[in-house]
Parts: structure tokens; C-alpha cells; sequence
């Protein structure tokens, strides 16, 4: 089931990552849209941002570095819930941008309707990283000698 | 036998993904590549600049000149003497722009743009007015004004092209209209204010935009070129 759990996760967040990685400017834009980063930090996160979601997505679906990779990829998604729920309490409409960067031209009530079930999905991964720390036991933050 | 702790494999993710951006940037296609430090003064201002476009009968010869209620003002004042060595915004110049549509669209050196009703926005594409389409690029060659010229404000070479217009020495006070794709698009604003930056005075923003340019079945160009 564990297993099951990682590979699924791994794979939402590698096709998240695609579109990004695939056209920086566009998600460079919907982060703008957010209107939570300086300026200057913008197109840095929108180069970073989704390559650190492929490495996850990799990690995950592999095994390899998995629990590390469930780590990172709670971090994101917190990123993400705090950046749609500050938006949704500001009623700011904004598009997404998760899995695909480009506007869908979408009215203020469809967008705020779409962002609470963003909120509701991110929260359900989130519980699948859970799921996944959970079953790759507790961390080691110190180096350890077997 | 020694194993990594979490924080030090987290972090190494976490290089790995800034190394690995880094690569693909630098390979990156102009229209693909950003620049690392971006420049957005309105980053974290909630709420695009809200205001009614102005209906202008196109039929006028001398249209009404925009409402001062849809001026948006800038977020930053302008140096005084934006480029060094500017020339263009002689009062000369000005005269050699169409009186009648110079006298309904004044120069607003006071604020980065104005934005325009669709009539008005016909009006000036009939006169030849200069048409700037801040779309990104291949949105542009989807589709665009007819003779707009594309200036894809999100792109790495945004700062070139406006470079490059300016030392093509285009009347600074004639009007120049810029549009994106209408409703909450703010690229318009966004490159309104680079141009304004430059020493542009008398940007005028079609804030309807392309969609309602194709809604009301005018011309419209494809391909890469204007």
C-alpha cells in the first residue's frame, strides 16, 4: 500500500513539474499572480521550484531517497496551501498554475471555486506524504553509524 | 556503515533542483529563459488597477480624449531625464504625428498609461497608430492586431526590444497603444510602465484587449511577424 502511496505521489508531482520546467516565463507569471513573493525573488522561484518537484517526483517514484523526497515534497505542498489559502481569505482569484501554467481565462467565481478544491487536494497529499513518513519510520536528523 | 542524516539529503534535493534549473536556463530558448533577478514593483500589490474603459464613438474625427477617471498612476515616479540623450519627445516631433488624433490623445507625462475604450482602440489602428501586443510570443503568433508589433513582456529580451524601439526614435508623445488578453491581464500595465520608464508619454492601454478585438470580428494577423 506504502509503496503504492509513494508511486502515486511521485507521479502527480513530476507531471506537475513538466509544464513548468517546460515554460519558466508562464510560471514565473502565475506566481506573480499569487502576489506573495518580492519581485526580485520571482523568477528565481519559478527556475527552482519545479525542478526541487521533479527531484521529488523522481525520489518518490523510484525509492530512492524516498523519505527525504516525501519531506521535500510536504514542504511544497504546505508552500502551495499557504499560498492558495492566504489568497482564497483575500478573495484574490487566482489561477493555480499547478499543473498547468497557462491562463484558462477563467471568471473571479469559477477561480475561487477551483482554488478551495485545490485546497481540499493539497490537503489530501499532504496526507499521502504523511502516509509515506509514516510507513519510512522515524528521521534521522544526525548522522548515524550502523 | 555511515548513512546521510534527512537534512543533508533534503538539502542536496533541493541543490540538485537549483543546479539543474540553472543548466536548463542557460540552455534555455529566449522565449524559454528568465532572468534570475526579476523586476516587478507591483509584486505584491493585491488588486489590478480597475478602470472602465471609455466608450469613444469611432466615427469621430477628433474623438473625446480619455478619461483622466482610467489614468493609472504609476507605482514609481520617472527620472526626469529617463535616457540620456533623448530627443524625441520634442514638441516638433509631436507635430508630425496627426494633429487631430494628438489633440485627442495628449501625451500624459504624468502618469505611465491611459487605458482606452475598443472604439478608440479601432480609431488609432485606422490612423496607424503604433500597436504593441505584450502577449507572450507564441500567443502572439496564434494570433494578433494587424501590424502590432510583439513585445512579450515576460520574456528575457523584453528589456532589448524596448531598448530597441526607443533608438528607433518613435515620436515619444505619439500614441501607443498596448494590449494583452483583456479582462484581469496586467502585462499591458506591466510593459506601460517599462516604456514610461524610458521616456514614453503617451501609452495607451486597450484593456479589452485581443479577446474583444477578435469578439467584434476585426482583422487579425498570424504568424511571427506583425
Amino acid at each position: 500500500m506504502s509503496v503504492r502511496v509513494q508511486i502515486a505521489l511521485g507521479i502527480v508531482f513530476v507531471v506537475a513539474a513538466i509544464p513548468k520546467i517546460a515554460d519558466p516565463p508562464a510560471f514565473a507569471h502565475m506566481i506573480y499572480n499569487y502576489r506573495l513573493v518580492p519581485g526580485g525573488v520571482i523568477n528565481a522561484m519559478a527556475l527552482v521550484l519545479p525542478w526541487v518537484e521533479l527531484a521529488a517526483g523522481i525520489g518518490l517514484i523510484l525509492g530512492v531517497w524516498k523519505r527525504e523526497a516525501a519531506i521535500v515534497a510536504g514542504l511544497l505542498l504546505l508552500v502551495f496551501l499557504v499560498a492558495i489559502g492566504v489568497n482564497l481569505a483575500r478573495g484574490h482569484a487566482v489561477d493555480c498554475g499547478c499543473f498547468d501554467v497557462r491562463s484558462a481565462g477563467k471568471s473571479r467565481d469559477e477561480l475561487l471555486s477551483e482554488m478551495r478544491w485545490v485546497l481540499i487536494r493539497d490537503v489530501g497529499l499532504l496526507l499521502l506524504v504523511a502516509q509515506v513518513l509514516a510507513a519510512t519510520g522515524p528521521p534521522r536528523w544526525h548522522r548515524a553509524s550502523s | 556503515m555511515a548513512r546521510g542524516s534527512n537534512f543533508a539529503r533534503v538539502v542536496a534535493l533541493i541543490v540538485l533542483g537549483a543546479g539543474a534549473a540553472a543548466l536548463s536556463n542557460l540552455a534555455a530558448s529566449t522565449q524559454r529563459k528568465l532572468a534570475w533577478v526579476g523586476s516587478y514593483p507591483r509584486a505584491l500589490e493585491v488588486g489590478a488597477p480597475a478602470a472602465a474603459a471609455v466608450p469613444t464613438p469611432a466615427a469621430q474625427v477628433a474623438p473625446a480624449p480619455p478619461s483622466p477617471t482610467a489614468a493609472q498612476s504609476t507605482a514609481e515616479s520617472r527620472p526626469a531625464n529617463p535616457v540620456p540623450g533623448s530627443t524625441a519627445s520634442a514638441p516638433a516631433a509631436l507635430a508630425a504625428f496627426e494633429p487631430d488624433l494628438a489633440k485627442a490623445f495628449p501625451p500624459h507625462p504624468d502618469k505611465a498609461a491611459v487605458e482606452i475604450s475598443p472604439d478608440s482602440a479601432l480609431l488609432l489602428h485606422r490612423r496607424k497608430a503604433l500597436f504593441l501586443d505584450a502577449r507572450r510570443s507564441s500567443v502572439y503568433a496564434e494570433g494578433h492586431i494587424p501590424g502590432a508589433r510583439s513585445f512579450p513582456v515576460w520574456e528575457s529580451d523584453i528589456d532589448a526590444r524596448v531598448k530597441a524601439i526607443y533608438e528607433e526614435g518613435i515620436d515619444q508623445r505619439a500614441p501607443i497603444v498596448i494590449y494583452c488578453s483583456g479582462g484581469n491581464c496586467e502585462d499591458s500595465h506591466m510593459l506601460a510602465e517599462k516604456l514610461y520608464m524610458v521616456g514614453f508619454d503617451n501609452v495607451l492601454i486597450y484593456k479589452d484587449g485581443f479577446p474583444d478585438w477578435q469578439k467584434r470580428r476585426h482583422p487579425v494577423a498570424t504568424g511571427a511577424n506583425p
